[in-house]
C-alpha cells in the first residue's frame, strides 16, 4: 500500500536533512506504527506520504500513486486524522461532516453515524467553536472516516482523550483494520503501538533504525524475566528470575514448592524500553 | 461542484465573520462621508481683507466697482474681533472671492499678524495705484512672483495677453463629474478593491490558524478550489460593498454593465495578489509590514487623481492608478467604455498570473 524507497527532506533544500534515505513498505491491511521523539521525521515522512509536502528525493508510492506525480483521485482513498484538530470552528459538528463529504468522489459515509461513533451524538447541531479539545479531536478522526479511506493516516488518534474514549478511539481503528484498512500510525506513545501494530519502525534524527513486530522486538531485545514475591520467615521477598538460566528456573521451582506465593508473573520488555535500548534515545 | 460547495460554504462562513461587518460598516462609512461632509461642488473663494488709503474719487470708483462685480449687488455684513473688540465690516462677495473692507492699515496689519488673514492696503502714491500685501511667509514663489509681475506690467496689456490665449477643446459636449462623484473612484478604488487585499488575507490566516487548508489539502478537491473559493467571496462581498456606495450617490448614471466588470476584474486581480502575500507568511503579524506597504503604494495614485500636476511616470507603473481611471471612465456620462474594458481585460490577465503563482506556492507551503 506503501513503498518508500530513499527518501530524503531538507527544509532548507541543504545537506540539513530531517529525513535521511528512509526506506520502507506497508503491507495492505496492516498497522504499521511509525514511532519516534519529537522532531525524528516522522511528521515530515507523514507530510510527503499525503502530499502535504512536495517529494524532493526518492520514490514514493501511496495508494498506487506515485507522489511526484500527485492526482487528487488519490485522495478519495487515504484519511487522515491530524494531531492538532482542524475542524471549522463557525460550523457545527454535522455541517463539517457534510462538507466535507462533498469534496470526495466516492461513496462517504453518513456523517450522523460517524458523529455518533465518536461517542459525539447529540452534539450535531453545535458549533464546534463551543467543543472541548478532546471533543474537536474526535470530530477530526471522525471526519478522516467519512470517505471510507482504504489507508488511513493517523496522527498521535488517542493524544489529549481520555482513557474511556481513548478506548472507544482504538476500537474503532481495530474495527476497521478488520474491514481491510491500511493504518500508518504515527505517534510517541508506544502503548498505543503495542497494542495495535502489526509492525513498528523506530525512526530517530531522521533515521530508520529498526523495523519488526512489537512481539518480534520483545523476543530478541526484551530479557525473559518472572517477578515473584513469597513470604518467607514471616517477611515479603521479591525477587526477579530469567526463563532462560537454568539456575534461576531451579530456584523458581525451589520457592514455588517450599513458600507462600504472593504474586508472581512475567515480565516482558515495554516497547518503549526496546526503543530506548536500540536508538539510546528518549521518546520525549 | 466541489468549487460550488467550497464556494457557498465560504459564502455562508464569511457572513458570520467579523470581516465581513468590517466591510459593510466600511461602505457605510464611505456613503455617510459623500452624502454629509463632502459637498457637491468645492468652493475655492478665497477671503482678502483690504483697506483703501485712496483719495474718495479713487476710492468711490474701487467700491463701485465692487459692488457691481457683488453677486447680490450690496454688501454682507461681517463681525471680526479687532484689537480685542467685535467691529462690524461690509464684505463683498463675487464669483471668486470674497473682500472685507477694513477701516485702517493697522487693522490689516493686525489681522495678517493674530488671525493668519490675507491682507491688502492700496494706496495712492506717484500718481498710481501702490499695493502692500501681508502675507503669511509659506506661500510660494510663485504667487509671489505673480502679485510683483500684475503690478509691475500694464494691467491692461496683461488682460490682452490673457484674452489672446487660445483654448482648444478636444471634445465638445462633455459632461464632467461633480467633486462628490469625482471622489467616488477613489473610494472604490480603496473600498472595492484594496480592501479585498486586506480582507482575504486576514480570511486565509484565520484559516492557517485553525489549520482548515492542511485539512482541505486531504480531499479530492484540488487546494485551487479552495483559494477560488475565497476569491469568489472577497469579490462578491466587494461588489456589493461597493454598489451601495455608488448606487446613492450616482443613481442611474453610471454604466453598470462596465462597473460590475470593472469591479470583479479588479477585485480579482488585488485579492489574487493578497493570496501570493499570504502564501509567504504564517500570521497576519508577519505579514501585516508587507500588506500595509503595498496598501501605501497603491494609494499613491490618488494623489495624482486629485492633482494632475503631479503625475511622475512610476505612478503609472502602479495598478490602482488604472483603478481611479476606470471607476471614474465607467462613472462617468460619456466615459471611454473601450478603455474600462480592456482594462478589466489587463486585470483579470495579471490576476489570473497571481492565481496560478499563488496556488503554486501555496501546494508548496502547506505544512508551514
Amino acid at each position: 500500500m506503501i513503498q518508500v524507497k530513499n527518501l530524503h527532506h531538507s527544509y532548507n533544500k541543504d545537506d540539513q536533512f530531517a529525513v535521511k534515505d528512509i526506506s520502507f513498505e506497508v503491507k495492505e491491511g496492516e498497522i504499521f506504527g511509525f514511532l519516534g521523539p519529537s522532531g525524528a521525521g516522522k511528521s515530515t515522512t507523514q507530510g510527503i506520504l499525503t502530499g502535504l509536502l512536495q517529494l524532493q528525493k526518492g520514490e514514493v508510492t501511496v495508494a498506487g500513486y506515485n507522489v511526484k506525480k500527485m492526482d487528487n483521485k488519490m485522495f478519495n482513498k487515504i484519511g487522515m486524522s491530524f494531531e492538532i484538530s482542524n475542524v471549522y470552528s463557525k460550523m457545527t459538528a454535522y455541517e463539517n461532516l457534510d462538507f466535507y463529504r462533498k469534496l470526495f468522489d466516492c461513496e462517504t459515509r453518513d456523517p450522523n453515524e460517524l458523529i455518533k461513533l465518536v461517542g459525539l451524538d447529540g452534539k450535531e447541531k453545535i458549533k464546534t467553536g463551543e467543543f472541548s479539545k478532546g471533543m474537536s479531536h474526535r470530530l477530526t478522526f471522525a471526519r478522516s472516516m467519512i470517505n471510507n479511506p482504504t489507508l488511513w493516516f493517523l496522527d498521535e488518534p488517542t493524544t489529549g482523550l481520555d482513557p474511556a474514549i481513548a478506548s472507544v478511539i482504538k476500537d474503532i481503528i481495530k474495527e476497521e483494520k478488520k474491514k481491510g484498512t491500511t493504518i500508518f500510525l504515527t505517534t510517541h506513545n508506544m502503548h498505543i503501538a503495542d497494542e495495535l501494530c502489526d509492525r513498528v519502525a523506530f525512526i530517530v534524527d531522521g533515521e530508520i533504525r529498526l523495523i519488526d513486530s512489537p512481539r518480534n522486538l520483545k523476543l530478541q531485545y526484551g530479557d525473559q524475566l518472572v517477578e515473584v514475591e513469597y513470604i518467607k520467615n514471616g517477611e515479603t521477598v521479591k525477587e526477579s528470575f530469567s526463563t532462560v538460566l537454568e539456575d534461576d528456573k531451579k530456584k523458581l521451582q525451589e520457592i514455588i514448592a517450599h513458600y507462600q506465593i504472593e504474586t508472581m508473573h512475567t515480565k516482558e520488555a515495554t516497547l518503549e524500553e526496546i526503543f530506548i535500548k536500540v536508538t539510546g534515545r528518549e521518546l520525549v | 461542484m466541489k468549487l460550488w460547495y467550497s464556494f457557498t460554504k465560504e459564502l455562508k462562513l464569511s457572513s458570520k465573520s467579523f470581516y465581513f461587518y468590517i466591510e459593510i460598516g466600511m461602505a457605510a462609512i464611505f456613503l455617510a462621508i459623500l452624502l454629509l461632509v463632502i459637498p457637491e461642488t468645492f468652493t475655492t473663494k478665497t477671503t482678502e481683507y483690504v483697506y483703501l488709503d485712496l483719495p474718495e474719487e479713487v476710492s468711490s470708483y474701487m467700491m463701485d466697482a465692487m459692488i457691481e462685480n457683488d453677486l447680490d449687488g450690496e454688501p454682507e455684513i461681517v463681525e471680526l474681533k479687532v484689537d480685542g473688540e467685535k467691529e462690524e465690516f461690509d464684505m463683498y462677495v463675487s464669483d471668486d472671492k470674497k473682500i472685507v473692507m477694513l477701516n485702517s492699515a493697522e487693522e490689516v496689519v493686525e489681522l495678517a499678524d493674530k488671525e493668519r488673514k490675507f491682507g491688502a492696503v492700496i494706496s495712492w502714491k506717484d500718481n498710481a495705484l501702490s499695493y502692500d500685501y501681508y502675507m503669511q511667509g509659506y506661500e510660494s514663489e510663485k504667487l509671489r512672483n505673480l502679485y510683483k509681475v500684475f503690478h509691475n506690467k500694464n494691467a491692461d496689456e496683461l488682460m490682452e495677453n490673457f484674452d489672446s490665449q487660445e483654448v482648444v477643446k478636444l471634445s465638445e459636449g462633455f459632461e464632467g463629474l461633480t467633486d462628490r462623484e469625482n471622489v467616488l473612484p477613489a473610494f472604490l478604488t480603496f473600498n472595492g478593491s484594496l480592501m479585498g487585499l486586506f480582507i482575504i488575507a486576514a480570511y486565509v490566516f484565520l484559516d492557517k490558524k485553525e489549520g482548515i487548508i492542511t485539512a482541505y489539502a486531504i480531499t479530492a478537491s484540488p487546494v485551487s478550489n479552495y483559494l477560488l473559493s475565497k476569491v469568489g467571496v472577497v469579490m462578491v462581498t466587494s461588489l456589493v460593498t461597493s454598489l451601495i456606495i455608488t448606487i446613492p450617490i450616482m443613481g442611474l448614471q453610471p454604466n453598470y454593465l462596465m462597473l460590475i466588470l470593472f469591479l470583479l476584474c479588479s477585485g480579482f486581480f488585488a485579492s489574487n495578489l493578497g493570496l501570493v502575500i499570504t502564501s509567504f507568511y504564517n500570521n497576519i503579524m508577519q505579514a501585516f509590514g508587507v500588506i500595509y506597504m503595498i496598501m501605501i503604494a497603491l494609494l499613491l495614485p490618488n494623489i495624482a487623481y486629485f492633482m494632475p500636476s503631479w503625475d511622475p511616470a512610476f505612478v503609472k507603473f502602479i495598478p490602482s492608478y488604472y483603478f481611479l481611471a476606470s471607476f471614474r471612465e465607467s462613472i462617468l456620462p460619456d466615459g471611454d467604455m473601450t478603455y474600462v474594458l480592456m482594462t478589466s481585460l489587463g486585470f483579470l490577465g495579471l490576476g489570473v498570473i497571481l492565481f496560478l503563482y499563488g496556488n503554486y506556492r501555496f501546494k508548496k507551503t502547506l505544512t508551514l
